[in-house]
């Protein structure tokens, strides 16, 4: 279970006059996911889903607040929570220099994963998301879908229980995207928790069974989407967004 | 811990070793060593040996007699002679460096303090005048009877070296250069490893990926500097190979080291490996903690080029100053290593020094790296763009 508790992340931005001033990218959010379950933590860019989420990951502090995995935090037991979350976001990218091998072997044992199961499992979890014909070539040399793959594949290697998915699907095609979207559901099966953020409110609609939605560092909605079509009275999480927005700013 | 440090070492020097931009700063910059000991040595040769030949244009207002004709093929003069009008017009036309003119018994020496060349042709019309002297002298003693030996040599003076010194002004300068071209190419090839480990990665995007491993900054920080030590360590000691190489064919090709061993004797060569390896430590961290601290590739960049002339300067200094080694100076960075190379490179080892030169540089590097670790948990270095 991951429970994000009265999340605040304060930055300094300047203003036209190069005067420095405090805003809160993240004010006072608090999000519950158990197991099984994948959550959807939706807005559009500048939200800030993006620094919640590298909060929730361990890669950022909060400035006030607490995350917790099944009741411990990352200052009780970072390494431990570390070893079972599987972070990937738009923004993080693979090493070129290396081979799909190499990076998951890489991977592998800096999660200390037992060291005579390591290529047993690279070969697994290739197969399964279809990179075992270019495992051996170097990555700078792989399409975008391929490193995709290969990334969500560095992602997954080390069976996390925990995880944490930003913009994931974002900039790839059709197909590259499904693989993920199709990788989530299976692992849902496995009960493990997702955390999911995007701006594409339809693909969330599909996947996710509760959604949290942000705009301007606070959670201006929250629900299943049926219920919350429901309670905004639309048909889907697009017109509802702006709907919630547009009441939100009259208000 | 151990094997997180050496997991992000082995990931470092992965990436070090396959990208050619910093295996060529690596291994190419040391290769530039031996041509700048060639030339520095085939610049001293040239000047000495060019000497005489070089030197040696002059004019005299009065016609020679057998014996200064015969003296100035000895020397190897380039002269004239004429009226003094024609060698003034010549010495005008920069065609002689100076010209030498003779009233009754007194011979006048007209030249340029201002010309190098005019200058240095005097040490050659000295050495002519003087020899024409005592040829006159021999002569007159001669004509009067006189045994000239006895009377010119009552006196003998003889040279006896106690302690023959080995090395000389050219010796001492190419070898105390190649130890500062060893140094400079570890401070040049410590920069791209330490960018591209740091600013670089940050740039690439791979360092988000990095920081959501179960590894503590501390360790990241280690491996890193590892890494950029252990390619500042190959490049310092092959560079240091290279040198020797060189240093020994020099001592070959060029006569102003005949009769001169050049090549460092083996504590030399023991405390420079020393010394190579605890500069690259300190030039390694300083790298690292500079370009960390950078938003971008092209920042650290900037930001490291001024710290290759601030390492180089100072040594430089020290070097060409001469400066007695201190307690105090074996203590301080950056001065400290060169001084001491200097001292056992002219056969002085003080244990002492060492010990403090070491002590010194351990304690800078684990403040550099305390410091590094410190700020690479900051999110605006690690964040800001």
């Amino acid at each position: 279970m991951i429970e994000v508790k009265k999340i605040k992340k304060e930055f300094e931005k300047s203003t036209k006059r190069r005067k420095k001033i405090k805003f809160y990218a993240v004010n006072d959010i608090s999000i519950e996911a158990t197991d099984g379950k994948i959550i959807g933590i939706l807005g559009p860019n500048g939200a800030g889903k993006t620094t919640l989420l590298r909060i929730i990951a361990g890669i950022m502090e909060a400035s006030s607040g607490k995350v917790l995995y099944d009741r411990k935090t990352f200052e009780e037991a970072e390494l431990d929570i570390k070893k079972n979350i599987a972070y990937l976001s738009g923004n993080t990218k693979i090493y070129q220099s290396i081979t799909p091998y190499e990076l998951l072997d890489m991977c592998l044992r800096f999660y200390e994963f037992p060291k005579d199961k390591i290529n047993s499992r690279i070969l697994e979890i290739s197969k399964l998301l279809e990179i075992d014909e270019f495992l051996y070539n170097r990555i700078s040399k792989l399409s975008t879908g391929q490193m995709q793959r290969v990334n969500l594949a560095r992602c997954m290697v080390h069976n996390p229980k925990y995880y944490i998915l930003d913009e994931a699907t974002s900039g790839l095609d059709i197909i590259s995207s499904q693989i993920i979207l199709d990788f989530i559901k299976e692992e849902k099966k496995k009960k493990k928790i997702i955390l999911y953020s995007t701006h594409y409110m339809e693909e969330a609609e599909n996947i996710c069974d509760y959604v949290y939605l942000i705009d301007k560092g606070k959670i201006i909605m929250e629900g299943t989407p049926k219920e919350i079509k429901q309670k905004t009275k639309t048909t889907n999480l697009r017109d509802s967004f702006f709907k919630i927005i547009g009441g939100f700013n009259e208000k | 811990m151990k094997s997180k440090v050496f997991l992000m070492l082995k990931k470092e020097l992965r990436e070090v070793f396959r990208d050619k931009k910093s295996l060529s700063m690596m291994l190419l910059t040391p290769f530039l060593i031996p041509f700048l000991i060639i030339g520095i040595s085939l610049l001293f040769d040239s000047q000495v040996n060019s000497s005489l030949d070089d030197f040696n244009k002059m004019g005299f207002t009065y016609e020679f007699d057998f014996a200064e004709e015969d003296m100035a093929k000895y020397y190897n003069l380039d002269y004239k002679t004429g009226n003094e009008e024609e060698i003034k017009k010549l010495y005008d036309e920069k065609k002689i460096d100076l010209y030498i003119k003779k009233i009754d018994n007194t011979y006048e020496i007209n030249y340029d303090e201002n010309n190098e060349k005019s200058a240095q042709t005097v040490y050659l019309a000295e050495k002519f005048l003087e020899s024409y002297k005592k040829y006159r002298q021999q002569k007159y003693l001669q004509e009067h009877n006189i045994n000239s030996e006895e009377a010119l040599e009552v006196i003998n003076i003889t040279y006896n070296t106690i302690n023959k010194k080995e090395d000389n002004f050219y010796v001492n300068y190419t070898v105390g250069y190649a130890f500062l071209f060893v140094i400079m190419a570890i401070t040049i090839s410590a920069t791209y490893p330490a960018t591209d480990a740091t600013a670089g990665e940050k740039e690439r995007g791979t360092l988000e990926t990095l920081l959501a491993f179960p590894i503590k900054s501390k360790d990241i920080i280690l491996g890193k500097f590892l890494s950029v030590s252990t390619t500042s360590i190959i490049t310092g000691l092959f560079g240091f190979l290279l040198s020797l190489v060189a240093l020994f064919y020099s001592n070959k090709w060029f006569s102003i080291y005949e009769d001169l061993n050049i090549l460092p004797s083996l504590p030399t060569i023991l405390v420079t490996i020393l010394i190579i390896v605890l500069y690259s430590f300190l030039i390694s961290g300083l790298c690292v903690a500079i370009a960390s601290k950078a938003k971008s590739f092209k920042e650290a960049q900037s930001a490291l080029t001024p710290l290759t002339f601030i390492c180089f300067f100072p040594g430089m200094i020290s070097f060409m100053a001469n400066i007695k080694t201190t307690n105090l100076i074996a203590l301080i960075p950056f001065i400290n290593h060169i001084q001491i190379f200097n001292d056992v490179n002219s056969g002085n080892i003080n244990s002492l020094h060492i010990l403090l030169m070491v002590a010194s540089i351990i304690i800078f590097v684990s403040l550099v790296l305390a410091y590094i670790i410190r700020e690479y948990k900051s999110e605006d270095i690690l964040f800001r763009n």
